[in-house]
């Protein structure tokens, strides 16, 4: 099994995200992880390969930095990386993105390609969806389990409250949802590893494509600006007794704000 | 006039509600005489899902190919696209939902154009339109344009107000999307339904939520009691989950499902951002915390510092003396 993994550097979790600039740009906290739903795609290709041979790849569309989070994918296992460096294509819509990460597809030799279910900076759930029409490949969305046996993929999606079984025939697009595997923190071994490895970089008009058509001219949809969440006013605490402040909650909520 | 498809989704005997949220949005945006609004229903389409529907509508285009009576991605995007082509629609709009979120990238890069995914906003009638959706779990939100044409959209649910049923029923159109079975390359083997009744989360009215302040997975009962009492769906954190005293499905939260009700209660719940990120569109928020300095605090728009073993039930009680007053 020959396995791509689709992973993406991201803020981390915990980084502060301000508005810039008249609402223009984002400050980011300059913090940086693997996007949490990318290391269950990453742990779920190394465990396909130990059950079923073959390799892993891992690549990513991003600045030159975004190489860390390919190194981490080594630490953990991964036998090859690659980088697309090409900070505004990575910066642009889901469709830009998915057209470089599919064109670069096309030049590997796979049965799987292992995505996140979600990049949790811009929060689309695309990419992967997309990568999958532009190659004319099936996709499963959502997977929480994945079982490869007698020539047979099937993957479980959890769909809301629903859990659908899916048999798909490979080469086939899979994006990881929480619940498919713990992924594994990288050995030392694997972190040695990582900090020697050469790591190949390629650019997007190795993959015919012109760096003009990325950016505010080249994407299909454009951010404006950025606005920030809608304030809640300050909290209002209902004081008294628990059986009081109870009973004047269910009225608040009844009569003042009738939700219920 | 602009072609508008809105994509309907059935569950159980009837549409979806965010799937009449939009019918009833768009029916609003339409009414300057700009826009003309389809329903498009793909596979399995029961009588009575049809004849409400019938009712949020004035075209309904309902796809029957035996290919596209179970959901598959590739048939789904194929068929909508072909239709969204054919009849030169300016905009596809369908629900934030599981499989809308699933699909409708595709069907952007079938009409070679753009996507913007859980829209929360819309302006309609500005020129160009813009839509307002979250970003970073809602720390921020971003205004899209989009430079090419059709628009896509994945709206989530309650974020467009419901309107009133019409008298007169729209018109009826079975089609079908010649989408041959060599085209599609997933098989459902089999579904397992959620054993509940209640509610999707993602498109729940009133939500209840507990927190590891419950201490214990049998005082759920305390949540599910009060959210009996008002038809709420139940909803829990990650630690619970973890604990293993819910469901994933439970849920709500970063690495969990995004919900907007119009009530949160979230009772022995801390407040920590991930959570938050997944519940803080909701209109109305409640929090019960015996710590009077709990972050959640600073998201909810009232609060009771208490014991939540005390001020559960004291509220479903009082929701009893009413309802029976
Ligand atoms: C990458 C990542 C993703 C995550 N994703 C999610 C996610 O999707 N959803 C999510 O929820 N969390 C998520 N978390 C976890 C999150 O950070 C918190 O750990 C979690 O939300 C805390 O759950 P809690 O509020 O139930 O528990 P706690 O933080 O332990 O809070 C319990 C609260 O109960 C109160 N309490 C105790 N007893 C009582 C009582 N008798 N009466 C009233 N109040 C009482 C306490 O004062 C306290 O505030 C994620 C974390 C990470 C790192
Ligand atoms: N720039 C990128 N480089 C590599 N993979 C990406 C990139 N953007 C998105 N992906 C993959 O697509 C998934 C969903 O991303 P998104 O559609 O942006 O939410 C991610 O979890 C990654 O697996």
């Amino acid at each position: 099994m020959d396995i791509l993994v689709l992973i993406k550097q991201v803020p981390d979790p915990e980084a502060l995200v301000e508005i810039g600039s008249e609402g223009k740009d984002l400050n980011i906290e300059p913090k940086f992880a693997i996007n949490l739903f990318d290391e269950y795609a990453i742990e779920e290709a190394l465990k396909i390969r130990e059950a079923h041979g073959g390799k892993v790849k891992a690549i990513t569309l991003g600045s030159a930095k975004a190489i860390e989070a390919l190194r981490t994918a080594i630490a953990m296992g991964a036998d090859e990386a690659m980088l697309i460096e090409d900070e505004g294509f990575a910066a642009g819509d889901g469709y830009n993105t998915a057209l470089v990460l599919s064109r670069a597809l096309e030049k590997e030799m796979f049965d799987i390609v292992l995505c996140g279910r979600q990049a949790i900076d811009a929060d689309r759930g695309e990419v992967p969806q997309m990568i999958a029409q532009f190659l004319g490949l099936p996709h499963v969305g959502v997977v929480v389990k994945l079982d490869i046996a007698d020539g047979k993929t099937v993957a479980e999606s959890a769909f809301e409250g629903a859990k659908e079984v899916i048999e798909v025939a490979l080469p086939a697009v899979f994006t990881a949802q929480k619940g498919l595997n713990e992924p594994r923190v990288p050995l030392i071994t694997g972190v040695m590893k990582a900090m020697k490895v050469q790591i190949p970089k390629l650019t997007v008009e190795d993959l015919g494509l012109t760096r003009d058509m990325a950016g505010p001219g080249g994407s299909k949809t454009k951010i404006l600006q950025y606005l920030p969440p809608k304030k809640r006013p300050a909290v209002q605490f209902i004081e008294g007794e628990p059986a009081h402040a109870a009973a004047e909650a269910v009225r608040i909520l009844t009569e003042v704000e009738r939700v219920i | 006039m602009d072609k508008v498809l809105v994509f309907v989704e059935i569950k159980g005997d009837g549409p979806r509600k965010v799937s009449l949220e939009l019918l009833c949005e768009a029916a609003r945006f339409a009414q300057n005489g700009r826009f003309s609004v389809e329903a498009v229903c793909i596979g399995r389409l029961p009588d009575a899902a049809r004849d409400k529907l019938l009712s949020y509508t004035e075209k309904l285009v309902h796809f029957t190919d035996p290919e596209l009576a179970v959901y598959s991605p590739e048939g789904y995007a194929r068929a909508l696209a072909g239709y969204a082509r054919e009849g030169g629609a300016k905009m596809v709009i369908a629900g934030a939902t599981g499989i809308g979120r699933d699909f409708l990238p595709r069907v952007a890069v079938l009409l070679e154009t753009g996507i913007a995914s859980d829209v929360t906003g819309a302006n309609w009638l500005n020129e160009p339109m813009t839509f307002v959706r979250p970003m970073f779990g809602g720390k921020v939100f971003a205004e899209v344009v989009f430079s090419t044409s059709p628009v896509i959209l994945t709206v989530r649910p309650n974020s467009f107000a419901m309107g009133e049923a019409q008298e007169k029923g729209g018109e009826y159109i079975e089609k079908t999307a010649g989408i041959s079975p060599d085209t599609i390359h997933t098989k459902v083997v089999r579904v397992e339904e959620a054993s509940r009744d209640t509610v999707d989360l993602t498109e729940a009215d009133l939500i209840v939520a507990g927190g590891r302040g419950l201490k214990a997975a049998e005082n759920f009962n305390l949540i599910e009691e009060l959210a009996g009492a008002i038809g709420a769906t139940v909803g829990a954190t990650r630690s619970v989950v973890d604990a293993k005293w819910r469901e994933q499905a439970d849920q709500i939260g970063k690495s969990g499902k995004t919900v907007s009700p119009k009530l949160y209660i979230g009772a022995g719940i801390s407040g920590a951002i991930h959570h938050i990120m997944g519940m803080d569109t909701s209109k109305v928020v409640l929090a019960i915390n015996r710590d009077p300095n709990a972050i959640i605090f600073n998201y909810a728009n009232y609060g009771i510092v208490g014991d939540l073993f005390e001020v559960l039930p004291a509220m479903t009680q009082e929701l009893k003396k009413r309802k029976e007053g």
